[in-house]
């Protein structure tokens, strides 16, 4: 069984991760780590999905993990993060780096927050017509 | 060829994320805030820095052909550390009224990433 949730997070975060590459060459032009907040808050949102689905449903564990813990954490990053909070210290101003890192923050919180909601309510009214 | 670069240090990345994982919520079942995530985040951003301080001396920008990049740093290292199970878990702290416990958890993710980050930094351009 683990092998199987191995091998679903392995694919998983090999998309995740090509899907962030993707968009950070999109939006290198820009000069700015924006691609980086459009990943972890969007990664967030998903996740939050996943995670309030999962309470009530009983899909397979082995695409929930890919899912959650492949594409979701390998499309979203700290490191990153972290690298892109010093750079914008160091290269415009502390408050940049401060902003950078409250977005993401709270942005992310928000939108997991949101997406919690939202996978919870699809997997009851899912389970709902399956009964019925 | 880039884009293979990228998914193989992805995989390798998510997936020593879930073992690690594993091995710490073994070793603690019950921890007052989420540490299993905590630690990777802190240890991959630690292993970033030190990464960037070893083979470029400096965090390298526009090195989107570099292949080591896109193995390691986009796709290992941005795979390891993870930004929406940190999300996830600080929601669920706050549902649960630990406000305490979100600062700690929040403060020592963000922070603690960013210091491992520049402490690798620092160790990797002088070695």
């Amino acid at each position: 069984m683990i092998y199987k949730n191995i091998a679903a997070i392995a694919a998983g975060g090999a998309i995740g991760a090509v899907f962030r590459y993707l968009i950070n060459l999109q939006l290198l032009s820009t000069g700015l780590p924006t691609g980086t907040v459009i990943e972890n808050l969007t990664g967030s949102l998903m996740l939050g999905m996943v995670t309030g689905w999962m309470l009530h449903s009983s899909t397979r564990e082995w695409i929930n993990k890919g899912i959650g813990v492949g594409f979701c954490g390998g499309f979203t990053t700290m490191s990153t993060l972290a690298s892109d909070s010093f750079v914008l210290g160091s290269q415009f101003s502390f408050m940049a780096s401060v902003i950078y890192l409250t977005v993401s923050l709270f942005g992310g919180v928000l939108l997991a927050f949101g997406g919690l909601i939202l996978g919870t309510q699809w997997s009851e009214s899912y389970r709902k017509v399956r009964e019925s | 060829m880039n884009m293979f670069a990228v998914a193989i240090g992805g995989a390798f990345g998510a997936v020593a994320r879930y073992l690690f994982g594993l091995l710490i919520m073994n070793r603690f079942p019950h921890p007052r805030v989420p540490v299993a995530m905590l630690f990777v985040n802190v240890l991959g951003s630690f292993g970033l820095g030190l990464f960037f301080g070893l083979i470029y001396g400096e965090i390298p920008e526009y090195v989107y052909d570099d292949t080591w990049f896109l193995v390691a740093g986009i796709g290992f290292f941005g795979a390891f550390t993870t930004f929406s199970t940190f999300s996830v878990e600080t929601v669920e702290l706050v549902r649960k009224g630990s406000y305490k416990k979100v600062w700690i958890y929040v403060s020592l993710s963000l922070l603690g990433s960013l210091l491992t980050f520049i402490t690798g930094l620092h160790i990797g351009e002088l070695l």
